[in-house]
């Protein structure tokens, strides 16, 4: 019973002080300064990923057995979670809070075991129905144009790809080797994003085959043509014969041309493209040695790339820096000079400094040249700003033609994958406000994911729905009391040996079972996944479960605010904020 | 991570008159959880005798029945033969006193109706002190703490009496130690005793935030800490010679336990040393008797 | 069925005659033989009765105040220090309402160290609320127990009934034993209107604010009130059955006598024997037994003391610093009254002297000779 008990006195009252009643009328809730309330956080994986996965959801998923549910939520942001998985730099790990307490989760080999299984489930995404929006115009079928495209084609866009080459997927096919990426898996994603309506038009070049002219009936265009142009080393005897560049020596390579390949190759550079290069050429049986000419921490290329490089054969020589390629005979000679760590430069990194009358020479077959990407300018259309080596684009990826966005390598040094196809889904979003005639800028505001610059295309299409304060949850606010330190769960490789006789896949798929327990060790930072903690520890039973899809409540008519919930928390799930009085 | 069961039902109502983050509210939660709808508690004087409401209400929704400080051992004996003459063999009779109604002047009734073997559960629910008095220290409190009858020129002098000992030394088929940090732990021991007859015994700590001067969301994280460095161990024993160590932490340094709690403010760090090492000391206490009874 | 028995074993009958359910108590001089009987009775097996053998009193009366809120009737014995150990939980019981039954062996409290026979003890709880019945010989003592169950669960207080140390505990004296089967026709079992069940969850004894407390010990004090009639009702009803009533007092001797000897317990018999011979010898007097001592029966002294001029109270107990106890209450019930008699209160009989005829006789010569008392307080016996 609620109400008071009242008794008027000695004519109705028991002759002890015996109970009739309970407590339930004390509304212990007015005695709060401060209440506590469930609020979603941003967790740091999703804030670092430049695709915008919401990753504590999709991990969460699996854990709870529901792995439809989590191919779901990937779908939602990332049409490239078989890609990414394999070659992504995976920030998302380094920013992982459970780094600090043994080891970040393999959230990259959890990402490719859903997009693995729903390939093999040939699981498909729905394609809408109803009459299209508009008609938009791509150029370039790399990750940001498909990732353009598929976000488009979600939105009932109508969407045109414009590609250059003969096949589709840019870098994706033409600069990444097999043995990362393998073309299945590529093709597979690529036919799901065909699969929405979306037309790819091979062999199409803009500025030659197709011009802006050409493209007026489209409401919108997206240019998203990379860098694929191989950056100079302004040296000389850098333009002689059997001096290739890395990138279309690649592009050779994973296109399956023929062609002759020279015994010992020396390759300029230190990026994945030096290091694809060396490994696609050992697994042709031949010698790869990469000069760099910075030290090996600073060498840009992906760590575990350049571990399985050195394992599998590739030779790297640091500090050292070419200064002529000379033709001697059928030999290349390459005139280096020795560097040194000097002062650290504005981005922290120790300059490399030449060693004065330290010149050597280094003989190789022929010279790849890997030392960098840039784009290609010509067909641009007048308007499109550029600036050192970039198109420039307001924060929405809008040009200064109307109409006209750009995005992936084209407008950004920050040159990977998942950035491209963040950039590409960003796009996407913002040519959806054009056409509708919304403010971009705030549209775009309201999806960040945590600070930005990553975005939730879930969060756009439902604006109630995964609410998340843009604090970024840091590793004090958890209690990892409640956590036992567990070995992160590694990705098979497959033998060396037998690695470098083929481009087979290094790298295996983590089975259900490891993937389930690597699952398990997510925090999920800033989520509630109802471990209940807070129902369990509170002195004054108010917390409620109820039925709900958001499972607890608080009992504010009740509550205390001692912060009891907020402490025991595992995961930073639950805020305090000022009670009003 | 895995989730803490716990069964839903709830046996104590909101609305009481605890402090924010009371341990003892959760203790008592948790605790009826496992009792169950059959039972009849007895409450020697404690903040327990505020805590439930005035007349004429309680927050308990079992029969609950007030009683002197010094009687908790006497009076469920009284209440459990009552039970047995109505037939009833059913309803668990169960005491809950804090520490002053279990070390200090309620240690002779315990005493006797634990030679008596008398059939109830008695709950020590340990604060530390004689906190509804408003912090004077009884022989729980831990040594070289503040307490109002302790203050900081000349804090207490003494160990913290171990009342597992003597419990276990009057060879009663339970006895065993638990926190609030540790739900599940605290459910089984007392779905344990349940299902023994005769005097059974649970020393329950449950960190006080005014009497510990402990900000109130730390309550559970102290008691966490506590089992974690060493100072309450978990452990059980059956008939006073079976020892079963429930946890044996690689313990922390006491002073991550220490540091948290105003109580402990004062403290040198020559005190802490010693604090330290009579951690160690009662460990190796603890085991010996453990040892040496497990055979 | 007559016997000839001790006033602790007397005590034993009563208890089991009454069927009480759970006994708790802790053995002090002279209540020992008490216990021992008991323990016997209840260790034959030939009742269900359940003793718990508790390591105190203050215990003993802690588990009967348990026990008597499960519902069950419930009985101690003491005596003394054992009594004054208890104090806390006398009034636990009466503030908590329950029907419970003690029976006090009157025993001097040291120090001095003193096993014998004195009122103090029982006296000294006057104020915890308490119904107190004093005993005047072992037939009294058995009835006694027996009408105080009746009583106690008809009004919701405890009893207390006391019975002189080694005078009436261990002196042996016919006692009419009733049968089991009559006490049943008399005393029907006990139904409380509150009791633990877990089918109807509360909570006993909780705290209550200024804003009810006065409130419950009114009514406290309106079951005391209710105790003459209801205490006349049952005497009525006993006296049908057994053919024996002692009242809340009794007046012997000369009608409208001057002088009035007021006696309670055991000195009660030879003052009866000093009055007899003294209205043989032309004196003007008469004795009243106090037999009921809370609630003080008010109505009963004023109406029987009419026509005295003279009270003579002999208390075998001391208030230092006010005096012999029942003087004192016997002349707060008479402030109101326009006409009041002299009230000449003896101290005698302390830690088990003897109380003689002489010194009887004494106290109301000393009436007789004095139109008021020389002093507050007068002692019969002191040795100078």
């Amino acid at each position: 019973m609620t109400e008071q008990i009242v008794f008027k006195g000695v004519s109705d009252m028991p002759t002890i002080s015996i109970s009739f009643g309970n407590m339930d009328w004390n509304k212990t809730g007015a005695w709060r300064s401060q209440r506590p309330f469930y609020e979603d956080k941003t967790p740091p994986c999703s804030a670092a990923c430049p695709v915008g996965n919401d990753i504590v959801a999709f991990i969460q998923k699996i854990t709870e057995g529901d792995l439809e549910g989590s191919w779901n939520v990937i779908k939602e942001e990332n049409p490239f979670p078989g890609v990414c998985g394999r070659v992504c730099f995976h920030p998302c790990e380094a920013k992982c809070n459970r780094g600090n307490y043994d080891e970040a989760i393999a959230i990259h080999a959890l990402e490719r075991f859903v997009a693995d299984l729903a390939s093999n489930l040939n699981e498909k995404i729905e394609k809408g129905s109803g009459a299209k929006k508009g008609k938009i115009a791509i150029v370039g079928s790399g990750p940001a144009g498909l990732s353009c495209a598929y976000h488009l084609a979600r939105l009932q866009y109508d969407v045109t790809v414009f590609e250059s080459s003969s096949s589709a997927g840019g870098m994706l096919r033409m600069g990444i080797p097999s043995y990362r990426l393998p073309r299945d898996v590529l093709d597979q994603e690529i036919s799901r994003i065909v699969a929405l309506g979306v037309e790819i038009r091979t062999g199409i070049a803009f500025g030659k085959k197709l011009s802006l002219d050409g493209l007026r009936d489209y409401q919108a265009i997206f240019i998203a043509s990379g860098a694929h142009q191989s950056r100079s080393l302004q040296i000389p005897g850098e333009k002689g014969k059997d001096v290739l560049s890395g990138l279309g020596l690649l592009r050779k390579i994973n296109l399956a041309k023929k062609g002759k390949l020279d015994n010992r190759i020396a390759i300029i550079g230190g990026g994945n493209t030096a290091v694809d290069v060396a490994r696609s050429i050992i697994r042709m049986g031949k010698k790869a040695t990469i000069l760099y000419r910075r030290s090996k921490e600073e060498m840009p290329a992906f760590e575990d790339e350049i571990a399985e490089a050195i394992e599998e054969g590739v030779k790297i020589r640091y500090l050292v820096n070419p200064i002529r390629i000379q033709q001697k005979d059928s030999l290349k000679r390459l005139e280096c000079l020795r560097m040194e760590l000097g002062e650290k430069d504005e981005t922290g990194r120790r300059r490399p400094v030449l060693v004065p009358n330290s010149n050597f020479f280094i003989e190789a077959d022929s010279v790849a040249i890997a030392a960098g990407e840039e784009i290609e300018v010509s067909f641009l259309p007048k308007g499109v700003e550029r600036k050192e080596g970039i198109v420039l684009t307001r924060r929405d990826g809008s040009t200064g033609i109307k109409g006209i966005f750009a995005g992936g390598d084209l407008t950004s040094t920050q040159r990977t994958v998942a950035h491209a196809i963040g950039s590409g889904k960003k796009a996407a979003l913002a040519i959806d406000c054009y056409l509708k005639g919304k403010d971009s800028e705030e549209a775009i505001r309201e999806i960040l994911i945590g600070d930005g610059p990553s975005l939730s295309t879930f969060r756009y299409l439902h604006p109630e729905e995964r609410k998340m304060n843009p604090h970024v949850v840091a590793f004090e606010e958890l209690n990892t009391d409640y956590f036992e330190p567990s070995k992160r769960q590694k990705e098979s490789k497959g033998l060396v040996k037998k690695r470098i006789r083929g481009f087979e896949e290094v790298t295996s798929t983590l089975t259900e079972e490891c993937a389930v327990k690597e699952a398990e060790r997510c925090f999920s930072c800033g989520t509630c996944n109802e471990c209940e903690n807070c129902y369990v520890f509170c002195p004054d039973t108010s917390v409620i479960k109820t039925g709900e899809m958001f499972s607890h409540q608080v009992d504010y008519d009740f509550c205390k605010g001692c912060g009891i919930c907020l402490s025991e928390c595992p995961r930073g799930a639950i805020s305090f904020k000022e009670e009003a009085r | 991570m895995k989730k803490i069961e716990i069964p839903s039902k709830e046996y104590l109502g909101h609305g009481h008159l605890a402090c924010a983050g009371c341990g003892a509210a959760i203790s008592m939660r948790l605790t009826l959880k496992a009792l169950g709808e059959k039972t009849v508690m007895v409450f020697p004087a404690s903040c327990w005798s505020i805590i439930p409401g005035f007349w004429p209400y309680s927050s308990f929704r079992i029969p609950a029945v007030h009683a002197g400080f010094v009687t908790g051992g006497a009076t469920a004996s009284g209440i459990r033969a009552a039970l047995d003459i109505r037939g009833d063999h059913e309803t668990v009779v169960a005491v809950w006193a804090g520490d002053g109604g279990t070390f200090d002047i309620g240690l002779q009734a315990l005493s006797g109706a634990a030679e008596r073997n008398e059939d109830f559960i008695y709950i020590c629910n340990d604060n530390e002190g004689y906190m509804n008095t408003g912090t004077q220290r009884s022989s729980a409190t831990p040594m070289f703490a503040w307490t109002t009858t302790t203050p900081t020129m000349r804090p207490k002098e003494n160990p913290k009496k171990d009342i597992m000992a003597i419990m276990a030394d009057h060879q009663i088929p339970y006895a065993a130690t638990t926190t609030i940090a540790y739900p599940e732990d605290l459910l089984r021991k007392m779905e344990k005793a349940m299902r023994i007859r005769g005097t059974r015994f649970i020393h329950l700590l449950s960190p006080c935030p005014p009497g510990w001067k402990i900000p109130s969301e730390l309550t559970v994280k102290i008691s966490r800490l506590a089992v974690l460095t060493g100072v309450f161990p978990l452990y059980e024993v059956e008939n006073g010679d079976k020892y079963t160590i429930n946890l044996e932490p690689k313990p922390r340094p006491i002073q991550e336990y220490l540091k948290l709690q105003g109580r402990f403010n004062h403290l040198t760090v020559s005190g802490i040393e010693v604090i330290q090492k009579n951690v160690g000391k009662a460990w190796e206490r603890l085991m010996k008797r453990a040892g040496s009874r497990n055979f | 069925m007559k016997k000839v028995i001790t006033g602790n074993q007397a005590v034993a009958y009563g208890v089991i005659l009454s069927r009480v359910d759970v006994i708790s108590a802790y053995p002090i001089t002279p209540q020992t033989t008490i216990v021992e009987e008991l323990s016997e009775l209840v260790a034959s097996g030939r009742s269900k009765t359940i003793f718990l053998k508790v390591e105190s009193e203050h215990s003993a009366m802690a588990a009967l105040i348990g026990a008597s809120t499960g519902g069950v009737r419930c009985f101690t014995a003491t005596s003394s220090h054992g009594l004054a150990y208890m104090h806390e939980m006398l009034h636990w019981a009466s503030g908590a309402r329950l029907p419970i039954v003690l029976v006090n062996v009157n025993r001097a409290i040291g120090p001095p160290w003193n096993i014998w026979s004195d009122q103090s003890d029982s006296l000294s709880q006057r104020d915890t609320g308490w119904i107190q019945l004093y005993c005047e010989n072992n037939q009294e003592v058995l009835d006694t127990v027996l009408q105080a169950y009746r009583i106690a669960e008809s009004v919701k207080l405890p009893v207390m009934v006391v019975l002189d140390a080694y005078v009436l505990s261990h002196t042996s004296e016919a006692v009419e034993i009733p049968a089991m089967e009559e006490v049943d026709q008399f005393l029907p079992p006990f139904c409380p209107e509150y009791l633990i069940d877990t089918q109807e969850p509360r909570a006993f004894s909780t705290i209550a604010t200024p804003e009810s407390f006065l409130e419950f010990r009114y009514k406290t004090q309106e079951a005391m009130e209710q105790v003459p009639e209801v205490a006349r009702r049952v005497e009525g009803e006993f006296r049908s059955r057994f053919g024996r009533g002692y009242g809340a007092i009794e007046r012997y001797g000369k009608d409208g006598a001057e002088i009035l000897l007021m006696t309670s317990g055991t000195v009660t018999s030879t003052s009866r024997i000093v009055i007899q011979k003294l209205i043989g010898n032309e004196y003007s007097v008469a004795g009243i037994k106090i037999k009921r001592f809370r609630p003080f029966p008010f109505e009963e002294i004023r109406e029987a003391i009419q026509g005295a001029k003279k009270l003579v109270v002999i208390d075998r107990n001391l208030s230092a610093g006010v005096g012999g106890i029942f003087a004192q209450e016997l002349r707060a019930s008479l402030y109101s009254r326009e006409e009041r008699p002299q009230v000449f209160g003896f101290i005698s009989g302390l830690g088990g002297r003897d109380i003689t005829p002489e010194l009887i006789e004494e106290a109301v010569q000393y009436a007789v000779e004095h139109d008021r008392p020389e002093e507050e307080i007068l002692w019969l016996g002191l040795k100078k």
